[in-house]
């Protein structure tokens, strides 16, 4: 028995930023030379009054038009924009969707390497026989999250949410999986305040770092430098695990899928790992890093890029960043998606 | 590497505006940001094959630091 993906759907905040927008908010930075390096034009942030939530059920209701919305048994929801600290956002989302109150629901916090965990959980519950059918929800609101000053983040982020259906199936479409963790790298990309160790203040401290970007422990920070370092030094080496552990050679896999962190970080890996570039997936400039449901959207870019496929494609997906946490593994992707 | 051509890579890879001594401070650049780091970690990594740690960054002031950093010897 198996597990494969019948559909798959995302959904972006209609608030479009351009580069140009951004441009005219920091005029003393150079738009173009980040567009040409880091490779977005254009990201989505929500408005103030939508939140991840609002994303995920738009996400769901776009899936809703495709698959058959009693035949979810269990939602498995990754955020790190939960709508609170507590209940637990996937049971406001049996709600929102008018599932069934037989429903399992439960949210983990990742983010970048989400997508590949919820996948990873989904084949759990589902070859383990406590369930035929899993709804693997992705959705993030990092915009929320940014200092107003911090141009380099808010150049890099956007929102958005994914909804993957997942179910039964003779195909073994979700093949095998590995992880990695490493709580040393945690101050590299982290939120300081609102937890419980240490509430959110009113005016907090004013930090700066790269050339003029500010934030506040209240705001994510992002060591840049630090995070390319954790990525180039762990992933190549991680992405031949994922390949031996799935018995293939660097050749075998039709697309390599990463988190769309940023493309000069993409192209950077691409090289070291030696993937062929017509294999290597990159899309991001119309949307940017949107954390946890970067893969999910590459996915669906890339079926609908290539239209119907005879059989289905064996994909390599990685994802990596705060935490610091990393997964990956082999997946099966057909026309279910377009 | 010989170090005029190693000023030129700088330039050329971090698309920097002016020209670059070995005494021109990385740090005091109009480019210098985050992602000049990132690309600066990138060319040192695939030129050199030393791998700069963020603390390399942050004691980074000239490009004579940063060869020092790479290894003076593998500059002539």
């Amino acid at each position: 028995m198996g597990v494969k993906i019948q559909a798959l759907e995302y959904y972006l905040p209609t608030n479009k930023i351009t580069n140009e927008m951004l441009q005219d908010r920091f005029p003393d930075y150079d738009f173009t030379k980040f567009e040409s390096k880091v490779g977005i034009k254009s990201r989505y942030w929500a408005n103030s009054e939508e939140t991840a939530l609002d994303l995920a059920e738009q996400a769901c209701l776009k899936l809703f038009q495709v698959i058959d919305k009693t035949q979810v048994e269990y939602i498995v929801y990754c955020t790190q924009s939960p709508e609170y600290i507590l209940p637990t956002t996937a049971c406001l989302l049996q709600e929102r969707l008018g599932l069934s109150r037989s429903v399992g629901a439960f949210d983990f916090n990742l983010g970048c390497s989400g997508y590949v965990y919820g996948l990873s959980l989904a084949k759990g519950l589902i070859e383990s026989g406590q369930v035929s059918s899993v709804l693997l929800v992705t959705a993030e609101t990092y915009s929320k999250y940014l200092n107003v000053e911090d141009r380099s983040n808010r150049a890099i982020f956007g929102d958005a949410a994914s909804a993957t259906f997942l179910v039964k199936s003779d195909q073994d479409g979700l093949r095998q999986f590995a992880f990695g963790s490493d709580g040393s790298g945690a101050e590299k990309l982290i939120i300081k305040n609102g937890g419980t160790k240490s509430s959110c203040v009113t005016n907090p401290e004013i930090r700066v770092y790269g050339s003029e970007n500010q934030y506040t422990d209240n705001d994510l920070y992002m060591n840049g430098p630090e995070i390319f370092n954790f990525t180039t030094e762990n992933i190549p080496d991680f992405t031949k695990k994922i390949l031996e552990i799935n018995k293939m050679e660097l050749s075998d896999p039709d697309y390599f899928v990463f988190h769309q962190a940023n493309s000069f970080m993409l192209d950077f890996l691409r090289k070291r790992i030696k993937i062929e570039k017509d294999k290597f997936y990159v899309n991001m400039s119309d949307s940017g890093n949107t954390v946890s449901n970067t893969i999910p959207i590459a996915l669906k870019r890339l079926m609908e890029g290539l239209g119907n496929v005879e059989s289905p494609l064996t994909v390599v997906i990685v994802g990596f960043g705060v935490g610091l946490s990393w997964a990956g593994g082999i997946i099966e992707i057909d026309n279910s998606l377009i | 590497m010989n170090t005029e051509k190693f000023l030129e890579l700088l330039k050329e890879e971090l698309e920097l505006e002016s020209d670059l001594q070995t005494s021109t401070n990385l740090k005091e650049l109009d480019e210098w940001d985050s992602m000049v780091a990132m690309l600066l970690i990138g060319l040192v990594s695939n030129e050199f094959d030393v791998n700069l740690t963020g603390d390399d960054i942050n004691s980074i002031t000239t490009v004579q630091s940063l060869m020092e950093k790479i290894g003076a010897e593998r500059f002539e």
